[in-house]
């Protein structure tokens, strides 16, 4: 077999070999980490008791927001050679959070730290709110930081995508699993019934029937900065409404803001509704009764008083 | 002397109950209603969780383009009431309508009266259906119905739909709760209309056997003196004395 001819087999054969391989998205090092943790599957305990997910989706991760990152550049603790001594090369900024937020991280609380390396004002943003002093001051570990409203690093969309848990068609549902929950309604004393009349505004019912301009949560409430509805700074405080209705409704006055509201109707609604309710089942009973007997009569009066009509 | 005035009173084969304007009222009625409640249903059920009504919204084009029908047909029907009342306003001042207790659409004692007498009739009581005027009360019914909409979820509608004006001439102290209850008019009321009409109307007036598949009188404005005879005994008495005398005679 002469050089050539091997040539014209081997070279196809390379190609697809390169196809392969891990394609450009990946920097060196992570092609390196996914050549293990694309393959594994499962979880296992660590030492502090926490589960760790030790597969990750190569694929998903590459086409999502931070595919192009190197595993590194957030789990700062490993160097290149794998899962080694931790490394002391950590910036102080980041070390000096990542115990800040011990509370929320059992694992890694150093790359949980790391989103801020490059999301700086967001991160700033939120330790400042509500959600953010829940961790930082009270130690608690409920309350969202990034991942829990973002979900999994490592599959970041585009918050315009429709797989996004904080886009416009998750963001309530994300929201929900805290502010849904009677748990941690009762325990932090939030204001209950929130989603329920959300959904049952014109608000929310907009929004699920696909309306472009219905607001979601943020739209009124903020996201990173987000506060007490009692702080003053808070876009739903007190006249601070005006602002955040007129975002959509120009000219948004006092009587207008109260037109949406998470709060339980009043005595005048909730009595009106019963009174309209009464009047419904009246006028309804009173209509199917009629027309039920009607046409019974009717088919009566055919088949038994027709001679004596016709007599 | 009774036969000769007999003699020169014609019986027309049918008479004119509805001029044009009542019938094109009536159209642009049941359009706009039928446009409403559509689109008005898919917003009322958004929020059940089996997904439906978005389907159904996706049907007339979108949340936006449904909104936008139900805010054309709304204005559409409440210009085609405003319309009606100026029109029997003209008829009251041209003299060309008056107010008899034979003919009116207006509510009276007698009407309870016919529901009660129809009662014991459907329950085989009494073997004499009511007798009507021009409009039995199954009709006043219809009727007034239709004005109590107009009121109740025309109004609340008018306000949900551009709330900023309406915001201003709201008072200051009803301002927490009057939103919430013109929503709940609105909503529950236009609930109680299309299930009126569903029950009510339509079996009247396209149900029932002596009607079905309908009543052309929303198209040709006449009702035959024999239907008359029958379904309005009291009107065909004021309208043609003699015949109908002449009827009992016999």
């Amino acid at each position: 077999m002469s050089n050539n001819r091997l040539w014209v087999i081997v070279a196809p054969l390379l190609f697809l070999a390169l196809l392969l391989l891990p394609t450009t998205g990946f920097c060196q090092d992570s092609a390196k980490c996914l050549s293990c943790h694309s393959a594994m599957k499962g979880r296992i305990t660590i030492a502090s008791g926490a589960l760790v997910e030790l597969n990750i989706d190569a694929d998903k991760f590459s086409t999502s927001k931070h595919g192009s990152l190197s595993c590194t550049d957030c789990h700062l603790r490993f160097t290149d050679n794998p899962h080694a001594v931790p490394s002391s090369d950590i910036p102080q900024a980041v070390l000096a959070l990542s115990s800040k937020i011990s509370s929320k991280f059992k694992v890694d609380p150093v790359a949980g730290a790391a989103c801020s390396t490059c999301h700086e004002e967001a991160y700033k943003m939120l330790l400042g709110s509500v959600h953010g002093k829940n961790i930082i001051d009270k130690h608690q570990s409920d309350g969202p930081l990034c991942l829990d409203c973002h979900g999994s690093p490592h599959y970041i969309t585009s918050v315009k995508g429709e797989s996004s848990p904080v886009g416009r068609k998750h963001q309530v549902e994300t929201c929900g699993k805290c502010h849904g929950d009677q748990k941690i309604i009762e325990k932090y004393k939030l204001e209950e019934n929130v989603m329920e009349s959300f959904a049952e505004s014109f608000h929310g019912r907009k929004l699920f029937l696909g309306h472009t301009k219905a607001p979601v949560c943020s739209s009124c409430h903020g996201s990173h900065d987000i506060r007490s509805k009692n702080d003053p700074e808070s876009p739903i405080f007190g006249k601070n409404k005006l602002a955040t209705c007129g975002k959509c409704h120009a000219g948004a006055n006092e009587k207008f803001v109260p037109a949406i509201t998470h709060k339980r109707p009043g005595p005048i609604p909730h009595y009106g509704e019963k009174l309209l309710i009464i009047l419904t089942i009246g006028v309804f009973a009173f209509i199917v009764i009629h027309v039920l007997l009607e046409a019974f009569s009717d088919i009566r009066d055919a088949i038994f008083r027709k001679k004596e009509e016709e007599e | 002397m009774s036969e000769t005035t007999t003699a020169t009173q014609e019986v027309p084969a049918e008479i004119e109950r509805f001029d044009i304007i009542f019938r094109i009222q009536h159209v642009l009625m049941f359009t706009t209603f039928l446009l409403l409640s559509f689109t008005g249903w898919g917003l009322k059920f958004a929020h059940e969780p089996q997904g439906l009504s978005s389907v159904w919204i996706r049907v007339w084009g979108g949340a936006e383009m449904a909104g936008l029908i139900h805010r054309i047909a709304g204005i559409g029907m409440l210009l085609d009431f405003i319309w009606h009342v100026i029109y029997l306003a003209y008829l009251f001042a041209t003299k060309q309508m008056t107010i008899n207790l034979k003919t009116t659409v207006i509510p009276l004692p007698k009407d309870v009266l016919d529901v009660v007498k129809n009662f014991m009739y459907f329950l085989g009581l009494s073997k004499e259906k009511a007798r009507f005027g021009r409009f039995s009360y199954a009709q006043k019914f219809d009727y007034w119905a239709v004005f109590w909409g107009m009121f109740i979820i025309g109004f609340s509608g008018y306000a949900l739909a551009f709330p900023m004006q309406v915001s201003y001439i709201i008072p200051q102290v009803a301002s927490d709760w009057i939103w919430q209850l013109l929503w709940l008019m609105h909503s529950d009321e236009a609930l109680l209309a299309i299930v009126f009409i569903l029950f009510w109307h339509f079996y009247n007036e396209h149900l029932k056997p002596e009607v079905f598949p309908m009543s052309w009188i929303w198209i040709t404005g006449k009702i035959s003196t024999e239907t008359m005879k029958h379904h309005h005994p009291i009107e065909y008495e004021l309208l043609f004395p003699d015949a109908a005398k002449k009827n009992k005679k016999h």
